[in-house]
């Protein structure tokens, strides 16, 4: 089968977002701005205590309360009452024990918003209260007090390869550091909302905020007993996800008030509930040892990573797989050991975020690789690309490395940066002014998983062609994305195609918005079907031109005959529908995997990658201990860019979020571990006067295996952002910074420090 | 209490409870859902709209504050289905992700260039300063704002 000659090309061409003219001009209706006539609003009735056990639970009060049509607890749940992505550990309505403060005890469902509030009032609860675990240190005591009765060590893994001993020995110089991380929030501008009903056949619609529809229908059928053709879930559009919609936010919720009312209901978090009750980035302790010889080659890197999961596993070992993956960077390090520990903490609930526990790993390696060349008296690029692995080299996790020759292109255009030439003097004494380089690594997909991803294309008569496809579009543009992919397989001009997004009753199951792993796995599927399209047409085509398909070939959306007599896609669309067959074709795709995974690992190691370096430029004031990112150049590979704009858009969001995370944003617990920052005005994000002028570039890299190429950009920008900052702070001021954020209070506390001022704790 | 309000140049009369948002109002009583909600605090302009052409977040005041005053949304911006030049130039330049600030952040952008016809880099950064993002970096958005002001320049409308 041959594509032929297109009309224009699709791939590479800036495309304007399908829905952005709904959004620019108030018409698009998020879940927030759904209505229905008769609706009820529903509220979730959480723990006010952080580690207890419930003796008793008393809702009569409420049910009698005025306007309140239901008060659901446990009781209420036929089915298993569990949920999670990888290990169902978390009840959907807690019963015999709370483990984090702001976890659902119950759901009412009242006339009116004010009315349903109000009733939280009738339900009593006593609890016994248990210790609280703060950290992943107080976890690991001996006399810990236990948050799930298998101990509080949710996973354990190890990876070890060569001999870490001799590579020890061997090495001229060697550094034994420990680094933190803490918790980040994802603070989407539209918190979690969802409207549900109970249509005319008795299935259950559910329009909500997520990431992956057909994965939280699997959950929701099984936590609740829903028989799944009796389930419908919608996950499109909406404000914002970033990982924190991926695993089961409200859906079960929802579809639990739905269930038991048999009316429409609209429950939409507040921002503090978001806060307490909705997922963050993990907290991190790396111990990391690493060897050099002196001509500044890796001899061995010996590390532990500990991450704090919060109550519930979630996403946790995925997260710390990918922690474990990038601890290596892609350097070539002959003896490694790598261990994970997962650890429950009383400390609400981590998850996906974007970059999935690659930001942490990469904290620390990155801080490593920089003291290193530092001690060593070697240019930071030079020393990274001197230890970067070439293809076809073996690596750490023992499987040959593929594709890392984009790395090699992005790290030596990063030593032309216009950021090098730039005046490192202050314009004042106490400014001073660092540039911090940084190389991040972010595997793409599932990794050792079996990942098989489903997509249709539809050809309707009138002329236009349907891409359907679960990966749902939360802003980062996957539905424009897939539809230049169709565009470019068909050769059928944008405007004649349409998406169908998120809708587990059209699409079908092309897996979730996540992993960086939606252009590459659904645009593959897309690919695909777009292939049986055309197989299936063929002899269509040649039946209604009277030749033999042999003799007509495909292009731009028709089948020509030799002699230049044609047909399009639209009219085979209407013969066939007039002999009754369909017109909608499903396509897959397996996501390759590595040769050689590794016993236990889930999510690592992975067969693509994307890469970027990040060069910072930061001024630190002395005087207050404000660290302002000045320059950011960005030097990514991501594969071909389907579209420059829309990658462009999704360098900046990560590095944004990623500038947030490194310096003014972390997510704090009391002492009896209630969150104390869930909104924007105690949870600073950045705005617009704390960023820094932006330059990004592409390099020129293929994925063999990818959709006309691509990788995926989702999280590469934000993995080294921090790491690249904290070496910027240590060629401004000299101090290394191994603990995040830079908040003023902790760099002018260690400046002080320094100085051998003593400064009150 | 009874109000009456031009809401998108049409009159309006209606009657609120004294301690219903102005934001309540547009989104729950006037079906203007183009104005948003993205916090409780006052923090993150979402929910921005023009009250007599000068921008307010509508989460920050009551219904009846707004009697006898002009409001004008997101979707009283457009003229009929030719979209303001603030619109066009987001597009343009792709200035969202997710869209949910977007109309807030075009609102107040609408404010600053009323009062500033050609605002600087800067003075675009501390225009939309009270605006939050947490999608596009906002780079993207300022590159919007530059080209709806650009096309002032130009003498385009
Ligand atoms: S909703 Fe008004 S400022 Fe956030
Ligand atoms: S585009 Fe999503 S918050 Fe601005």
């Amino acid at each position: 089968m041959s594509e032929g000659q297109l009309i224009y090309s699709a791939i590479g061409s800036s495309s304007q977002r399908v829905d952005i003219r709904e959004k620019v001009d108030g018409s698009l209706k998020y879940f927030t701005d759904m209505k229905m006539d008769g609706m009820l609003y529903g509220v979730v009735f959480r723990s006010t205590v952080t580690h207890a056990r419930i003796r008793s639970m008393d809702v009569t009060k409420a049910i009698s309360m005025p306007g309140i049509r239901a008060v659901l607890t446990s009781r209420d749940i036929k089915g298993m009452n569990a949920y999670g992505v990888i290990v169902p550990d978390a009840p959907v309505l807690a019963y015999d024990k709370v483990r984090f403060y702001g976890e659902p005890l119950a759901l009412i469902a009242g006339d009116t918003l004010e009315q349903a509030e109000a009733a939280k009032d009738g339900i009593k609860v006593d609890y016994e209260p248990l210790p609280v675990i703060r950290n992943i240190d107080e976890a690991l005591k001996n006399d810990a007090p236990l948050i799930h009765n298998n101990g509080n060590i949710a996973r354990s893994m190890k990876v070890e390869r060569g001999d870490l001993a001799r590579g020890f020995k061997d090495s001229y110089l060697v550094l034994d550091r420990d680094y933190r991380t803490h918790m980040q929030k994802h603070m989407f501008l539209e918190t979690e909302a969802g409207l549900g009903y109970l249509d005319e056949k008795g299935v259950i619609n559910i329009f909500v905020s997520g990431q992956g529809a057909h994965s939280y229908k699997g959950q929701i059928t099984r936590a609740l007993e829903i028989p799944p053709d009796k389930l419908r879930i919608v996950n499109y559009p909406e404000g914002g996800a970033f990982g924190g919609k991926d695993d089961v936010t409200i859906q079960i919720l929802l579809t639990l008030l739905v269930m038991k009312t048999k009316k429409p209901v609209k429950l939409v978090l507040t921002r503090e509930e978001s806060g307490a009750g909705g997922y963050h980035r993990h907290a991190s302790l790396i111990h990391l040892k690493t060897g050099v010889s002196k001509d500044g080659r890796f001899m061995a890197n010996k590390a532990h990573i500990l991450l704090d999961t919060g109550a519930y596993v979630s996403f946790g070992p995925s997260v710390l797989d990918t922690a474990m993956e990038v601890i290596n960077g892609k350097y070539r390090i002959p003896n490694i050991s790598v261990e994970g520990t997962l650890v429950y903490t009383n400390n609400g609930f981590s998850s996906a975020f974007r970059g999935f526990g690659a930001p942490q790993g990469n904290f620390a390696i990155e801080n490593m690789v920089d003291e290193l060349a530092y001690e060593l008296k070697m240019d930071p690029i030079d020393f990274r690309l001197l230890n970067l692995l070439q293809e076809g080299e073996i690596n750490s996790f023992g499987n040959p490395e593929r594709d890392t020759m984009g790395a090699h292109v992005a790290l030596t255009e990063a030593k032309g940066s216009r950021l090098w030439k730039i005046s490192k003097k202050g314009s004042l004494p106490w400014i001073k002014v660092g540039l911090g380089v940084s190389f991040g690594v972010k595997g793409v997909g599932y990794g050792p998983v079996k990942d098989v991803s489903y997509a249709a294309v539809e050809v309707i008569p009138s002329g236009l062609v349907k891409a359907f496809f679960s990966n749902a579009d939360y802003g980062q543009g996957i539905n424009t994305g897939h539809l230049q992919i169709v565009a470019q397989k068909l050769g059928i001009p944008f405007e004649n195609l349409r998406t169908v997004n998120a809708d587990t009753a059209e699409c079908p199951d092309t897996g979730s918005s996540d992993a960086s792993r939606s252009t590459f796995t659904g645009g593959n599927a897309l690919i695909n079907a777009c292939d049986q399209l055309i197989e299936v047409m063929k002899p269509e085509a040649a039946r209604m031109m009277k030749v033999q398909p042999t003799e007509i070939s495909y292009a731009d959306g028709k089948f020509t005959f030799k002699e230049g007599s044609e047909v399009s896609i639209f009219d085979i669309a209407s013969f066939m529908a007039k002999e009754g067959k369909g017109t909608k074709f499903i396509g897959s795709f397996e996501m390759p995997r590595v040769a050689k995974p590794i016993e236990g690992m889930i999510e690592a190691p992975r067969f693509s990658n994307a890469y970027g370096v990040l060069l910072s430029l930061v001024e630190v004031n002395e005087l207050t201990g404000l660290v302002k990112a000045k320059a950011f150049d960005f030097y990514a590979d991501i594969g071909k860019v389907i579209n420059p704009l829309l990658a462009l858009s999704q360098c900046e969001s990560g590095l944004i979020q990623g500038l947030g995370y490194a310096i003014t944003e972390e997510l704090t617990y009391d002492v009896d571990g209630k969150p104390l920052n869930t909104n924007y005005t105690t949870y600073i994000v950045p705005s617009t006067t704390d960023i820094p002028s932006i330059d990004v570039r592409f390099v020129d890299a293929v994925e063999k295996y990818g959709p006309y190429g691509a990788k995926g950009v989702g999280e590469i920008p934000i993995v080294p952002v921090a790491s690249s900052l904290t070496n910027a702070v240590h060629d401004a001021i000299g101090m290394r910074f191994r603990e995040l954020p830079l908040s003023p209070p902790r760099v002018s506390s260690r400046m002080q420090q320094n100085k051998g001022i003593s400064v009150l704790a | 209490m009874k109000i009456s309000v031009n809401v998108n140049g049409r009159n309006v009369d209606a009657d609120v409870e004294p301690r219903k948002l102005l934001v309540d109002f547009i989104r729950d009583d006037l079906h203007l859902t183009g104005t948003h909600v993205g916090c409780d605090t006052s923090s993150c302009g979402a929910c921005t709209v023009l009250l007599d052409g000068v921008a307010v977040k509508s989460c920050t005041m009551f219904a009846v504050q707004a009697n006898n005053r002009n409001i004008t949304t997101i979707e009283g911006l457009s003229k009929g289905d030719e979209l303001h030049r603030l619109q066009s130039a987001f597009i343009e330049e792709g200035g969202l992700q997710c869209g949910y600030c977007t109309p807030g952040m075009i609102m107040t952008s609408a404010w600053l260039l009323s009062n500033n016809a050609a605002p600087t880099e800067e003075e675009i950064r501390n225009g939309i300063s009270g605006n939050l993002c947490r999608c596009t970096g906002y780079d993207s958005i300022i590159r919007s704002i530059q080209k709806a002001s650009s096309d002032r320049r130009g003498g385009r409308k």
